[in-house]
């Protein structure tokens, strides 16, 4: 829905600009679906002028289709899997995080979503020597327990650099969330281009904290602020073949029916993958770091598929 | 710059006007100008002004930031927040049990929840930490004070001056066995006067007043910077009736947990929610019941 502007493309001048206005077309579309010989007439514009003007504008506004092979090889050459740092998850994910993806993690408060998302970020720091970027909404990103979960796992000079190349932005609003999301994507595009990107996994937790206090309501303005975000990380994920993490609560329909992931319908078709965390026995009984981890959607391995985590 | 437009905090009307007129990302709004885009979108000078202002305050932001400037924005790496943590204290309870499941005492940057049934001694504890987040560094506190936010009306004073007594007491206990001198001269400061002048006491009786108590909370606390601690006693309590909208409630609620969180964060305080679990018996009489234990004084032992 671009508007017309003079300079647009070559043959489009202030005047026409004018007379197009004034019946009513003002954008690319507009011009683009309207009958010529009808707009010739009724501003006094040849139709030749505004036939050129039309290939013009469509050639510079429409998408190219691609080849299907062609689609598979640059797939092929872009796409990473990453680790989770636990062989069990990994199992589950078909051997792990895929980049150009969005994967959710679910589940009830307590239930070790930011715990695996710290492993996730030491893994791949860790193992895989790549910067991290984790959005943290909650307040839940304790540089302490990566550190724990760091030290298990390495030698001591190693820590600290994967430590470094884990960057945390603290963003408590949806619009602080949409910034940083814009930051990230101006630092990319200005990255020398190449698929050894500084940035190879993004982590959000958690997407429900900045939405839910929108959604709902007599206002649409939530749903619309939740696709904006939604659009953002999937063309974030596809253009700069990033995986994107992100946490999401649980709720239920009635006080005794089954856990059902939190942000709507809507927000079911973003990601790819989803991941069911719950604990293995009632939560305040034992002190146990014992977790279920269960496929609820995946484009690649049948769903209901359970393992066994351990998050301590 | 790229941006989408629906992506900025503009106003939904502002918003569906511009969309309709055609305007998709920041750069193109830019480029109209005020004059230009009130007369497209049929908005007074002033409103295109401030549409304006906006955009370009947001986008000025995105800028600095990805040029390296650091501003007020919360961005780091992990090392830098391990140190951090690191350098923190915990507010420390003088119970050693409790102290020890919690890691070393409340932590600061965070937020705790204490959740009991009606008479368990959740504002008893909330009492003890308003006194405790005052202990001096020398005796291993944070030296800082208090906020306490009450919505039940259960604010006990002379129960707050036995507690800060007996934390004086003990911490003249403490000194006098060791013979610091940095220990006596805290001391000096740390009086029964001085602990109560310095916790700052909010009544809010309803949840409109919390709202705005807690959204006014980042102002308050820029001019008293030495808070440390934030108590919010009883954050169900003005939620629990009146409320036909349930996802209104919601929505107040992760609004007002989101607030907290920021305030925690950015002010480097404790924030301390309390939450009372409705009794299991499902009588009509548990609500009356659980007002007699909040009018009857209480005659514990000290700690």
């Amino acid at each position: 829905m671009v508007v017309l502007r003079a300079g647009l493309c070559p043959g489009l001048t202030e005047e026409m600009i004018q007379l197009l206005r004034a019946n009513d077309i003002r954008t690319v579309v507009d011009f683009v679906s309207s009958d010529l010989e009808d707009v010739a007439q009724k501003c006094s514009l040849s139709y030749k002028v505004l036939v050129a003007v039309r290939r013009v504008l469509l050639a510079q506004f429409s998408a190219f289709p691609a080849n299907g092979a062609d689609l598979y090889e640059e797939l092929k050459s872009s796409t990473a899997i990453l680790p989770t740092g636990s062989p069990s998850l990994d199992q589950l994910l078909d051997s792990g995080l895929y980049t150009g993806e969005v994967t959710e993690l679910m589940g009830a408060p307590g239930s070790g979503k930011t715990q695996v998302c710290l492993g996730i970020a030491g893994s791949v720091s860790l193992g895989l020597k790549q910067h991290v970027l984790f959005l943290d909404s909650t307040g839940g990103f304790t540089a302490s327990r990566l550190y724990q979960m760091l030290r298990a796992q390495a030698e001591d000079e190693e820590e600290q650099a994967a430590l470094q190349r884990i960057q945390v932005v603290r963003v408590f609003d949806v619009y602080e969330m949409l910034s940083a999301l814009q930051e990230l994507r101006d630092r990319l595009s200005q990255q020398v281009v190449s698929s050894a990107g500084p940035f190879k996994i993004v982590v959000i937790d958690s997407v429900s904290a900045v939405i839910y206090p929108l959604l709902g309501g007599k206002q649409s303005e939530g749903l619309a602020i939740m696709m904006q975000l939604a659009r953002e990380l999937k063309t974030l994920a596809r253009e700069f073949s990033l995986a994107v993490v992100v946490t999401n609560q649980v709720t239920r329909d009635s006080s005794t029916g089954p856990l059902k992931p939190a942000l709507g319908r809507s927000w079911s078709f973003v990601p790819s993958t989803r991941v069911l965390l719950e604990s293995k026995e009632a939560a305040w009984e034992k002190a146990t770091t014992q977790r279920v981890a269960s496929l609820a959607k995946s484009p690649r391995q049948p769903t209901g598929i359970q393992v066994e985590l351990d998050i301590g | 710059m790229q941006r989408d437009l629906g992506s900025l905090p503009l106003a939904p009307a502002l918003r569906a006007r511009l969309v309709a007129a055609g305007f998709q990302t920041v750069q193109e709004l830019l480029e109209t100008g005020p004059c230009g885009l009130s007369k497209e979108i049929g908005i007074s000078k002033e409103e295109a002004l401030e549409a304006l202002q906006v955009v370009r305050q947001e986008c000025h932001g995105d800028a600095a930031r990805t040029a390296g400037g650091s501003g007020a924005t919360r961005k780091c790496t992990a090392l830098e927040l391990l140190e951090e943590e690191q350098a923190q204290g915990f507010i420390i309870t003088f119970c050693s049990a409790l102290d020890n499941i919690l890691g070393g005492g409340v932590q600061l940057t965070k937020i705790t929840e204490i959740c009991g049934a009606p008479g368990v001694g959740k504002t008893q504890l909330c009492m003890q930490l308003a006194v405790d987040v005052q202990i001096p560094e020398c005796f291993g506190g944070v030296a800082g004070e208090a906020v306490f936010i009450d919505t039940e009306g259960s604010f006990m004073v002379d129960r707050v001056v036995d507690i800060a007594t007996a934390c004086v007491q003990h911490c003249q206990l403490i000194a006098e066995a060791h013979q610091e001198e940095d220990n006596l001269k805290a001391l000096e400061t740390f009086s029964l006067e001085s602990i109560l002048s310095h916790i700052y006491y909010f009544r809010c009786r309803d949840y409109t007043e919390l709202l705005a108590q807690v959204y006014l909370l980042p102002d308050f606390l820029s001019e008293h910077s030495k808070v440390r601690l934030v108590v919010v006693d009883g954050i169900a309590f003005p939620f629990r009736h009146d409320f036909e909208d349930l996802s209104l409630r919601t929505r107040l609620l992760n609004g007002l947990a989101q607030q907290l969180i920021i305030v925690a964060n950015d002010h480097k305080s404790a924030s301390h929610g309390f939450r009372d679990v409705q009794p299991p018996a499902v009588t009509q009489n548990a609500e009356g019941t659980e007002m007699n234990p909040r009018k009857r004084p209480r005659r514990e032992e000290e700690k």
